[in-house]
């Protein structure tokens, strides 16, 4: 599953803060919605971070919220290493990207890379579009015959191709757009729009979400059994 | 066996001795010796005696990277050990003819105006004599003394290796017997409270720099060293030849002996450890690693390289971020001035740029190519011409050398025709198949990583105009983080 998180802006200017400290207040729920989804035994999680998009912000807003996304990957790495958790950076292309930030994406991806209890695969710097046209220029380079190309062998080659397909996104702040998210896994994923905004999203709207979710599924039909760290078959 | 090769004295060049009893390669006593922890103390007395002798100190004190990146400096030293004690005589042979012409290039006066030369004879002999004789006194005062077979077959590896540098190794007494009173003679005469040795003793390990894997960690670094420095200082003084201490004014600590001995015998028990857990390549390796290079190696290495990769990434997760920068303080992406000059043109780590430190340069580079003839010259050649653009350019007060300051003073300058030259030369000699692009191979063989994700092109190669435009702004200060950086800036 995976949520994009949305609303932190207005959660600030709701309370004539500086959208700097509705990012800020985002950490929190970051950090509960991921013990909330292992404990419910969720073993995919999605977080939709930062757009190729999102560089068009103010370059203040920008350079914040690098330094922040530092703070809290060194702050919450030992936890959840701990956890038991394998985190991934999805994206994370753009030379814009401070190295130290990028070095310490590299070193959270090695230091849990052998943990097999939860999947976090965080979308940083990603735009479901640019994975797409990425695939397809691995895809040519690879020199695959056009009619030996169908939906399994395109999709071996985009980033961690290992990924399932999403089965429930949650957008929070009532938006209901897709904004260029992992667009080849979410084909026939559930979508969820509750209105609270990412800051005051918690644990509880976690899981009411999932029970929706599964009244749903009751409807629409089984859950996919992939296992984490095995290739799709 | 051992008396094969002492049957024949003074012409060891034969490298395999004389009833096929190979002198190199596994099972030779060196192999043994080489993952052995205690050689590391008994490597760096070697160094000490070496420095202590006067020729010797002043090429080290002009030429050597040392002081500034002493774990580079230590990863060559093994990487060439390894090649010339090892099973190949081809390598070895291409190895020696390139510590031939390295040293070749090693020579000057001494602030004495004593004349040295690193392709002296007398003085390779002694380098290789230090080796050896910290190899039997580190067995000695462990407590397990070498048997005398073993000491004169290791006796004979030493003399092969000298033979294979020198094409003889007459300027070593032919025997072990010989040989002891030919090392107290030059323990005696010879040997003096060099410069070299004060920096090695005195500001090396009171000051080593971090090894690049522990860089974000200035503080523990610092700690560790704070206790570490000053006792391999103490343990190594102790254990230097009595005579030469009295001679040389060496102070001599009380229980400083005991806790030399302690020592010895304490890393002697690390051999007790599971096999494999130390070899001597690894960790100096590991020690040399570019924490974001992707030397394909690691993949291999095994288990015990990615466990060192997890507690270093965590390690450095850990480690306290250093203050918030100021946001006016500007572009935190430049080096500068006096940044650029201490961490990448003073090479020797002197306070000085001067020929020797660009030389180092070229050494360094030439030495991760595996460059043969004539493109080593043409590489040197290139630095050389920077080097006089430099001093035309740079000193002001005609010492013959460029201070930091006078550096400082006219950085817009640094970029002149000659830099580019080099930056030319540096293409030509890394594309190795002389195709005008830098693929990923040739990429790889320079800087030790695969290409940068913004650096490559759509058809994965470095193309000339760019690779020079990014030397300049590494060479200017321009760009702080580049694969440059490991190779020169490094520790």
């Amino acid at each position: 599953m995976a949520c994009v998180m949305d609303g932190n802006g207005r959660w600030a200017a709701r309370r004539s803060l500086p959208r700097t400290s509705g990012h800020r207040a985002a950490e929190t729920t970051v950090i509960d919605v991921i013990e909330a989804a292992r404990t419910a035994g969720v073993e995919w999680l999605s977080l939709y971070a930062f757009s190729t998009e999102n560089w068009r912000r103010p370059s203040t807003e920008v350079d914040f919220l690098m330094r922040l996304v530092r703070r809290v990957v060194r702050k919450h790495a030992a936890l959840l290493h701990a956890r038991g958790i394998r985190c991934r950076f999805l994206g994370v292309a753009d030379p814009r990207i401070p190295p130290a930030l990028a070095r310490d994406f590299a070193d959270l991806m090695t230091l849990t890379g052998e943990n097999r209890g939860m999947t976090l695969t965080v979308a940083f710097d990603h735009g479901g579009r640019r994975d797409i046209v990425a695939a397809a220029r691995s895809l040519i380079r690879s020199g695959v015959p056009a009619e030996a190309v169908d939906e399994r062998s395109f999709a071996a080659h985009l980033p961690f191709p290992d990924t399932p397909d999403v089965d429930l996104v949650i957008r929070t702040s009532g938006e209901q757009r897709i904004s260029n998210f992992m667009l080849w896994q979410v084909a026939y994923a559930e979508w969820l729009f509750p209105p609270v905004l990412w800051p005051d999203f918690r644990a509880t709207h976690f899981l009411e979400c999932l029970h929706t979710y599964r009244q749903r599924d009751r409807r629409f039909g089984g859950v996919t059994p992939y296992t984490n760290g095995e290739r799709r078959p | 066996m051992t008396e094969t090769a002492r049957n024949e004295p003074g012409s060891t060049g034969d490298t395999s001795g004389a009833g096929g009893d190979r002198l190199f390669g596994p099972g030779s006593r060196f192999e043994a010796f080489f993952n052995d922890p205690r050689w590391a103390l008994a490597v760096v007395r070697a160094t000490v005696l070496e420095a202590a002798h006067p020729q010797v100190g002043a090429a080290l004190v002009d030429n050597s990277v040392f002081v500034a990146h002493p774990w580079r400096r230590l990863r060559n030293t093994v990487v060439s050990l390894q090649r010339m004690f090892g099973a190949d005589d081809e390598v070895r042979r291409r190895e020696a003819a390139r510590l031939n012409r390295l040293h070749a290039r090693l020579r000057g006066t001494d602030t004495r105006e004593r004349p040295y030369d690193a392709m002296d004879p007398a003085v390779r002999a002694w380098v290789v004599a230090t080796l050896f004789e910290s190899s039997v006194t580190m067995c000695r005062l462990s407590g397990q003394p070498l048997e005398q077979t073993d000491m004169e077959r290791l006796y004979a590896e030493f003399r092969a290796y000298l033979a294979a540098l020198d094409g003889d190794a007459r300027q070593l007494p032919a025997t072990v017997r010989e040989f002891w009173p030919y090392y107290d003679r030059v323990v005696e005469e010879e040997l003096e409270n060099t410069e070299a040795m004060r920096v090695i003793l005195y500001r090396l390990f009171d000051h080593l720099p971090a090894p690049p894997l522990l860089q974000g960690l200035p503080t523990l670094w610092a700690a560790g060293r704070a206790l570490a420095g000053p006792l391999l200082g103490v343990v190594t003084v102790a254990s230097l030849p009595e005579p030469f201490r009295r001679r040389a004014g060496l102070p001599e600590l009380p229980g400083a002996q005991a806790l030399m001995q302690g020592a010895y015998l304490g890393v002697g028990l690390a051999r007790f450890l599971p096999s494999g857990w130390l070899r001597t390549e690894v960790l100096t390796e590991l020690l040399a690693l570019s924490p974001d290079g992707d030397d394909p190696r690691a993949r291999t290495i095994g288990a015990l390289r990615d466990r060192m990769k997890r507690a270093g990434a965590l390690v450095r997760l850990l480690a306290p971020l250093p203050p918030e920068p100021d946001p006016d303080a500007g572009d935190t992406a430049r080096r500068s001035a006096e940044e650029l000059f201490a961490a990448v043109l003073d090479q020797t780590g002197d306070g000085y740029l001067d020929w020797p430190d660009l030389a180092a340069m070229a050494r360094e580079i030439a030495g991760r190519l595996d460059l043969d003839e004539p493109e080593e010259t043409r590489l040197y050649d290139a630095f050389a011409g920077w080097w006089r653009e430099l001093q035309a350019a740079l000193d002001t007060d005609g010492d013959g050398r460029v201070s930091g300051p006078e550096y400082a003073a006219a950085v817009p300058s640094l970029a002149g025709p000659a830099l580019i030259r080099v930056a030319e030369v540096l293409f030509d000699v890394t594309d190795a198949d002389g195709d005008q692009r830098i693929d990923a191979a040739e990429y790889r063989a320079l800087f030790r990583r695969g290409f940068r994700r913004d650096r490559a092109g759509s058809d994965d190669t470095y193309a000339r105009g760019a690779f020079v435009r990014d030397f300049l702004a590494f060479m200017a200060g321009r760009e702080r983080s580049s694969p440059y950086d490991p190779l020169l800036a490094d520790a």
